[in-house]
């Protein structure tokens, strides 16, 4: 099984700004247009190994982005990925 | 474009209007506009191919540089729009609310002065002018004792763009906020010339424009807005975010901004602010100080001119003001560009309330706004034009 995490943003303001404050940290990571499996106000999502995810959205949060949704797919080739949302608020 | 028009180059022009639109730009501005148009192929927040990021990187980047020339940490309170004309309705008609009253100076632009006349007209807003000294410094005197209980904004022209005159920005701004009142500063003259600290200041709202001298193309500009400050916006539509909804976003930046903005505009725009970062504000101002200075001095040898604003000495932007005896500005504006190819603006320059306060309403002036790239020797073949044109005056 492949999985990967997605970050979702109300806006596409805070989807480069989110590109912007994490370029300079260590996390593997790529902004890529929001799989259709997921709903999102923004067309831009943040794509990441789901072991960084809630590092991520730490150091995202201390830079006051607003974050929409937080999501694990397991994807299976071009079939239609199993979704599941994260719940990472403490 | 036609191409029987020459072009602005020094060989056959000498540019002396930087105050209408700053020419020359630097050399990158104008090729990042063009790569922009051509390489970039993609619409800021609408669809999500590479493209598209890689336009809305540039627009990002060009909020961050303009919020470090404001000295302000937050990108997204740093709103684009079409010029600075356009930044101050959105500012003016998105804060003022049916009964405020607004003050603002003398030295304000038509920019300032017809929207608030609509509004006055509405009957939704009273407004009052602090009236200007002959040298377009605002009266705090006046200021002072100026203010109601149903007062809500000051709006402060912080260069003139007749007569150069810096506002006395901090004390203006001391002044309304001990009465919890916000401050609007329309800096279409500074922003890119002159300190604008809006966090040190706590200044509420910035109007600037791109075009002038922040070295951009025409059609770029913007708003600052401190905050916790929420303006209602002038225009709702696309923002490519919350598309399932009718009602458009509340978040900054796009809560202030509808529909495609000027993309290869703001790339332009991103190359003059790095310009401004790389040369210093503060060397971009000892130049045109010393320019201004310059000009000042020579013109002051010339019996038969009138020079208006601050003098030599004082802080000003790179503006000055004239008129020569009993004759027409905008006759001497003609036989300056087509006897010697200088370029300046004459008449009332979208002021005519500064115009009033420097006692040369409605016949206007001669206005001289020599730029970053003004040389002394610009300068010298410029006094010697007038040289010429007075003595034939005085005929």
């Amino acid at each position: 099984m492949v999985y990967s995490c997605y970050i979702t943003f109300p806006t596409t303001y805070f989807a480069i700004r989110a590109e912007s404050v994490l370029k300079n940290e260590d996390f593997v990571f790529k902004m890529v247009p929001v799989p259709r499996s997921i709903s999102s106000s923004c067309g831009t999502a943040l794509r990441c190994q789901c072991e960084e995810i809630t590092r991520i959205k730490d150091a995202l949060i201390q830079n006051d982005l607003e974050l929409e949704g937080f999501y694990r797919l397991r994807e299976e080739g071009l079939r239609t990925p199993t979704v599941e949302e994260l719940d990472l608020n403490e | 474009m036609n191409d029987s028009i020459e072009p602005c180059t020094n060989e056959h022009n000498l540019y002396f209007d930087n105050a209408a639109t700053s020419w020359p730009k630097p050399e990158t501005v104008y090729r990042a506009a063009e790569k922009q148009m051509r390489q970039v192929c993609g619409n800021p927040g609408r669809s999500g191919h590479t493209r598209t990021l890689e336009a809305d990187r540039l627009v990002y980047s060009a909020r961050e540089a303009l919020a470090r020339l404001f000295n302000v940490t937050d990108p997204a309170r740093i709103v684009f729009a079409l010029n600075a004309t356009d930044a101050l309705n959105i500012a003016l008609k998105g804060f003022l609310a049916k009964g405020d009253h607004v003050l603002y100076t003398a030295m304000e632009h038509n920019s300032v002065l017809r929207p608030l006349g609509g509004l006055q007209r509405e009957g939704l807003i009273t407004t009052t002018m602090i009236p200007c000294s002959f040298k377009g410094y605002p009266d705090l005197d006046f200021l002072e004792n100026a203010y109601r209980p149903e007062t809500s904004m000051l709006v402060i022209n912080h260069a003139s763009n007749v007569t150069g005159s810096i506002a006395p920005l901090e004390e203006m701004l001391n002044s309304a906020r001990k009465r919890n009142i916000t401050v609007l500063v329309d800096a279409a003259q500074t922003a890119g010339s002159q300190n604008i600290n809006a966090a040190a200041l706590e200044i509420d709202m910035i109007a600037f424009t791109g075009h002038k001298s922040l070295l951009g193309p025409t059609g770029t500009g913007g708003l600052y807005v401190r905050p916790g400050l929420d303006l209602k916006p002038l225009r709702e539509g696309g923002t490519g975010s919350q598309s399932e909804i009718d009602r458009h976003p509340e978040s900054m930046p796009e809560r202030l901004e509808a529909g495609t903005l000027n993309n290869s505009g703001l790339a332009g725009l991103l190359e003059g602010l790095k310009f401004i970062e790389e040369t210093g504000i503060e060397t971009i101002m000892n130049h045109e100080h010393k320019i201004r200075s310059y000009l000042y001095k020579k013109l002051q040898e010339m019996p038969a001119l009138t020079i208006y604003g601050p003098d030599s000495k004082e802080a000003a932007s790179s503006i000055i003001s004239f008129t020569i005896n009993n004759v027409d500005s905008g006759e001497i504006g003609y036989i300056l560009e087509n006897s010697y190819g200088i370029l300046c603006r004459t008449g009332l320059h979208c002021a005519p309330l500064a115009h009033k306060a420097i006692n040369t309403f409605p016949a206007g002036t001669i206005r001289l706004s020599p730029g970053y790239f003004t040389t002394y020797a610009d300068i010298d073949y410029l006094v010697d034009a007038l040289k010429d044109i007075t003595a034939l005056a005085a005929g």
